[in-house]
């Protein structure tokens, strides 16, 4: 016998826990991503430079090892050997790369598939808000990325501190703030970037080029803006350029005097944050038209 | 032949007008509309800079570095700008004057002359040297590159995505015809884009030059400068075009092949001779007019690593360009005949 009318009432039985929930995607998503063969290569590449980074800490805290520095030294090679910000700031730069190839990859097949195969409303049919779905796919990123950017660079710092005097430590703890503080920073704008893009063209192919052109055109327009103007305040439309400085700030490292500074760079990226976040808000409407 | 250009036909519309186009049109017209906006600001501080007092070049010349803040406005005179900061403990000054072509800021510390800078109003070899940088670091390396996987990649892969590659298949056509005929509609899309796109920078450059370095560029070497940069656009679109129309169709997510290109033709001038001309990149910088300056940006130790090989000649950049290509679309047609679909692995 058909039904033509049914009522509906609302479901009075158990719920899984806020937490259980926002973390129901990165378990299902993580694995799959594991398995992925680039995303493995990556992975396994992004772990040189922080093994080269490992090497250089314990030859600069055995500099009694090498034969120039035994006995007075030289100052240029000791000067070279230092761990400071400048270092940290560079280790910073090469993982980041490495992450914005990871999202390029990772990154647009989180939320285009949703919304090619209109599977939004499936989602919001649950009880799962749109910022619990955002955080949610943000939580798959920021753990992949963690892997190139945070565990890297805290084993680093631990390696360092551990090694040097206390010290140095006392004297430098502000380093491993700043770096923690600067890489959540950078984590969340390279997921916010990817979310968008996937978010933007719904498929998968074309977002992944769409993170690629963010971070490589935007940088390039910079540069000729740069060039053309005979200025320097172009460098502000390059996020990696924005990123860095403030890493710089915050790891107090000197840049130049004539660029744009951090406080400035800050803002540019707090803008440029809001606007990719109004654009994924914008785009993922828990809506669907019948017709 | 026919039904290439039918199908052509067919997918130029599309490869013009879609709603992906304009990203397309914004990555070709961007450095036009940066010289434009150049232009236009020549032009205003032309009109800005005609009533200001001018202080002879020679007598500027003359301030040795370290000079003092008075004697400088004694022999100088009052300056155009007069600004004063401090920064980390150190009072900071510059004076900006002009000598009737030059600006020129010197820079104090201290109440001690540092450094002096001059800039020219507008130099229009400094400008062609800025768009041969731009036109090689920006337009061929990051602008046709993106543009021509947005273009090319739709044209199989897209239609995979989109459910619709199976009426093409249908027709009553080779599938290398249909292939053929695809890449010829993103050619001509791409080319008239870049292409036209390199030539209005190329105007844009040229409209805002006083008109004694205009005459005399027009009646050197102007014509055959701004062929070759429509030609380098136009063959940076075969070769790439037909990369991104194979990656697309051998592959499912063409994304990894771009990056390796992408990342292939970024570290080009860190590399040996020999590899440096297994890019698309080495060809199409063989074929630029003028050789761009080094980016001032790259650090010292960069520099001396860098080296980039001797260009390749005009014919031999141009034919190996067209023989590639020609391999490419080979071995795409080859994979295009077995190609099966399966919609539901996308």
């Amino acid at each position: 016998m058909a039904v033509f009318k049914r009522g509906y009432q609302r479901y009075a039985g158990p719920r899984t826990s806020n937490l259980t929930r926002f973390l129901a995607v990165p378990r299902f998503v993580w694995p799959k991503l594991l398995a992925e063969r680039f995303v493995i290569i990556l992975l396994v590449n992004s772990l040189f430079w922080p093994m080269l980074c490992a090497g250089f800490i314990y030859v600069s805290n055995h500099a009694e090892l090498l034969p120039s520095l035994g006995s007075g030294g030289d100052d240029g090679i000791r000067k070279m050997l230092t761990i400071d910000g400048k270092f940290f700031a560079i280790f910073m730069n090469v993982q980041s790369t490495f992450a914005i190839i990871l999202a390029a990859i990772a990154g647009p097949g989180l939320i285009a598939p949703d919304l090619a195969n209109n599977a939004l409303p499936l989602y919001f049919a649950r009880p799962l808000s749109r910022w619990t779905y955002i955080g949610a796919r943000m939580m798959v990123l920021f753990g992949l990325l963690s892997l190139v950017t945070l565990l890297p660079g805290l084993i680093v710092f631990g390696m360092q501190a551990s090694l040097a005097s206390s010290a140095w430590l006392a004297a430098n703890w502000t380093l491993g703030q700043g770096m923690v503080l600067g890489f959540l920073l950078y984590i969340f704008m390279v997921s916010l970037i990817a979310l968008t893009c996937s978010a933007y063209v719904k498929w998968r192919v074309v977002a992944g080029a769409l993170v690629l052109g963010f971070f490589f055109v935007l940088a390039g327009a910079s540069k000729i803006i740069n060039q053309v103007f005979r200025v320097e305040w172009g460098s502000l439309l390059n996020p990696g350029y924005a990123i860095y400085t403030v890493w710089c700030a915050l790891l107090g490292v000197e840049t130049a005097e004539d660029a744009p500074g951090a406080w400035e760079c800050f803002t540019v990226l707090l803008v440029m944050l809001g606007a990719l976040l109004a654009v994924l808000l914008r785009k993922l409407r828990p809506v669907e038209v019948v017709s | 032949m026919n039904q290439i250009w039918i199908i052509a036909k067919l997918e130029i519309r599309r490869a013009f007008f879609s709603r992906r186009a304009l990203w397309v049109y914004l990555l070709a017209l961007f450095p036009a509309v940066l010289f434009f906006g150049h232009g236009v600001n020549v032009q205003y501080q032309r009109s800005e800079y005609a009533g200001k007092p001018v202080t002879p070049a020679a007598i500027l010349d003359r301030i040795p570095t370290g000079a003092a803040e008075s004697d400088v406005l004694a022999a100088a005179g009052q300056p155009i700008t007069d600004r004063q900061w401090k920064r980390r403990d150190t009072q900071r000054r510059s004076l900006q004057y002009y000598d009737g072509s030059n600006r020129v800021w010197l820079e104090f510390e201290n109440g001690a002359l540092k450094s002096t800078r001059r800039r020219t109003l507008n130099s229009f070899e400094e400008d062609s040297k800025v768009y041969a940088g731009v036109f090689q670091f920006f337009y061929l390396r990051l602008a046709i590159f993106f543009g021509c996987l947005g273009i090319f990649i739709n044209l199989f892969r897209g239609e995979m995505i989109d459910k619709s590659l199976h009426y093409w298949f249908l027709a009553p056509v080779r599938r290398e015809i249909l292939l053929l005929g695809k890449y010829c509609a993103g050619l001509i899309a791409s080319a008239a884009i870049f292409g036209g796109g390199a030539l209005l920078s190329f105007g844009a450059l040229l409209a805002y030059q006083s008109s004694a370095d205009l005459q005399s560029y027009l009646q050197s070497d102007a014509l055959s400068h701004g062929t070759w940069y429509f030609l380098s656009a136009v063959l940076g679109c075969v070769g790439y075009g037909s990369v991104f129309l194979a990656a697309g169709l051998l592959l499912r997510n063409p994304i990894i092949p771009a990056l390796v290109m992408l990342l292939w033709e970024s570290i080009n001038g860190f590399l040996p001779d020999l590899l440096q001309k297994l890019s698309v990149l080495h060809y199409l910088q063989s074929l630029c007019p003028v050789a761009p300056p080094l980016d001032p940006s790259v650090p010292p130790l960069a520099r001396m690593i860098l080296a980039p090989a001797a260009p390749t000649s005009a014919w031999a950049a141009i034919t190996g360009l067209l023989a590639v290509t020609a391999l490419v679309l080979y071995v795409a047609s080859r994979t295009a005949r077995r190609l099966e679909i399966n919609y539901g692995t996308e």
